[in-house]
C-alpha cells in the first residue's frame, strides 16, 4: 500500500528516489563518457546521428500512439497539421515560429471539427 | 585549430562578459523556446495532481527530472500504482535517450579549464529544447562565453516550465478537448520543425527521414519501452552508413 502522496516526507523519498535518481543517472554517466571525446571526434559525428533519428522517432511516437486529448483524434487529424506547419515552415523561410502558428491553428480546428 | 592551441591560455569571451553572456542565453530563451518548452510540458501539472501528489512535488518534478516524457512516466505510472521498482526502471530507460544528447553537447561546452562538477551540474539541465537549440547556437558563440549562454538560458527554459507546471496543476480538466490537443501538439511540431531546421548536412537529413519512418516498425517489434533506443541505434547507424556510401568519409 502506498502511504498519503499529499503530505509529509514520502512524496519527496518517491519523487528522488524513483524519478529523479533512475533518470539523471544516465545525465552523469555520459559526463564522463563525453570526457575523452573533442568537439570534432568522429564519434560525435554518429551520436548526434543517433540522437537525431531517436527525437524523430519521440515525434512519430507521439502523434502515432498518443495519450489524452490527442488520441481523440483520428490519424489525418494529427499528422495532416504537422504536414501544414512544415509547409508553413518552408514558405516562411525556415520559421519555427510560422510552424508552431500554422500547425497549432489548424490541430485546433480540427479538433473542433471532430468534437462538432 | 592551431590558433585555439596558442590562444588555449587566454580566455575567448568574444568580447562579451560572462554576466552578458548569460543574460545572452537567458534572453534568447525568452524569445521563444521557454515558451514552447513550457507551454508542451503544461499537462503534466494535470497528470501530478490526477496522480494524488501536492503542487510543490508537481513543481521539484520539473526542476528535478526535467524530462517530459519521464515526468509522464512517473504520475501515470503512481497514478497507476506501479510498484516502485517498474516505476524507476520505466523512467530509467526513458532517459537512456539523453546520453547522445549529453555526450554530443558537451564537448561543445568545456574547455580545458571547466570543472567537473560544473559539466555534472551542467549535464542537469541538458533534455530536448536546451540540447537542440545548444547544437545550433553554440557553435557560434565564443569558447568561454557557451558555459554561461548556456545555463542563461537553461535556468530561463526550466523557470517557465516550473510556472506553467504549477498552471497545469491549476487548471486541469478546464480545457475544451481542441485546446488540450493543441497542447499536447506542441513538442512534436517544434521538435520536427527545430530538427529540420538545425539539418544542415545530409548525414542529419537521413536521420531525420529513418527515426521517422522507422518508428512504427520498433514501436512493434523492440522490447517494450527500449523501442526509442533501438531506433536511434539503428536510425542514426543507418543514416551515418548511407552518409559514408554517398558522401565519402568527410561525412
Amino acid at each position: 500500500m502506498n502511504p498519503a502522496l499529499d503530505s509529509g516526507l514520502w512524496p519527496w523519498v518517491v519523487l528522488i528516489c524513483f524519478g529523479f535518481l533512475p533518470s539523471e543517472f544516465w545525465r552523469l554517466i555520459s559526463v564522463f563518457l563525453a570526457r575523452g571525446l573533442d568537439e570534432h571526434s568522429p564519434w560525435l559525428i554518429w551520436i548526434r546521428a543517433v540522437a537525431t533519428a531517436l527525437l524523430a522517432g519521440v515525434v512519430a511516437k507521439l502523434l502515432l500512439s498518443p495519450n489524452g486529448a490527442l488520441a481523440v483524434l483520428p490519424l489525418w487529424a494529427r499528422v495532416g497539421p504537422l504536414a501544414l506547419g512544415m509547409a508553413a515552415f518552408f514558405v516562411f523561410r525556415r520559421s519555427v515560429f510560422a510552424a508552431i502558428l500554422v500547425g497549432q491553428a489548424a490541430i485546433i480546428s480540427a479538433g473542433y471539427w471532430v468534437a462538432g | 585549430m592551431s590558433e585555439s592551441a596558442v590562444a588555449s591560455h587566454v580566455e575567448d569571451l568574444g568580447g562579451k562578459s560572462r554576466s552578458q553572456w548569460f543574460w545572452a542565453g537567458a534572453w534568447s530563451a525568452m524569445r521563444g523556446p521557454m515558451l514552447v518548452v513550457a507551454i508542451s510540458l503544461i499537462g503534466v501539472g494535470g497528470l501530478a495532481r490526477d496522480a494524488g501528489f501536492s503542487i510543490d512535488i508537481a513543481i521539484a518534478s520539473t526542476i528535478l527530472i526535467w524530462a517530459g516524457p519521464a515526468q509522464v512516466l512517473f504520475f501515470g505510472a503512481v497514478a497507476a500504482k506501479a510498484s516502485w521498482a517498474v516505476i524507476a526502471l520505466s523512467i530509467s530507460i526513458s532517459s537512456v535517450r539523453f546520453v547522445p544528447m549529453v555526450v554530443s553537447l558537451l564537448p561543445m561546452l568545456r574547455t580545458r579549464r571547466t570543472k567537473l562538477i560544473t559539466l555534472l551540474f551542467a549535464a542537469h539541465f541538458i533534455a530536448v529544447t536546451v540540447w537542440a537549440e545548444g547544437m545550433r547556437r553554440l557553435p557560434g558563440i565564443a569558447r568561454d562565453g557557451r558555459l554561461p549562454y548556456f545555463f542563461g538560458f537553461s535556468f530561463i527554459c526550466i523557470l517557465g516550465t516550473s510556472l506553467s507546471t504549477a498552471l497545469g496543476y491549476v487548471l486541469v480538466g478546464e480545457l475544451p478537448m481542441a485546446w488540450a490537443a493543441g497542447l499536447l501538439f506542441m513538442s512534436p511540431i517544434y521538435f520536427i520543425a527545430t530538427l529540420v531546421r538545425n539539418a544542415r548536412q545530409p548525414l542529419d537529413r537521413y536521420a531525420l527521414a529513418l527515426g521517422l519512418v522507422l518508428a512504427p516498425f520498433t514501436e512493434a517489434f523492440a522490447p517494450k519501452g527500449l523501442d526509442l533506443v533501438v531506433l536511434g541505434l539503428v536510425g542514426g547507424t543507418g543514416a551515418w552508413v548511407i552518409a559514408r556510401s554517398v558522401h565519402g568519409r568527410a561525412q
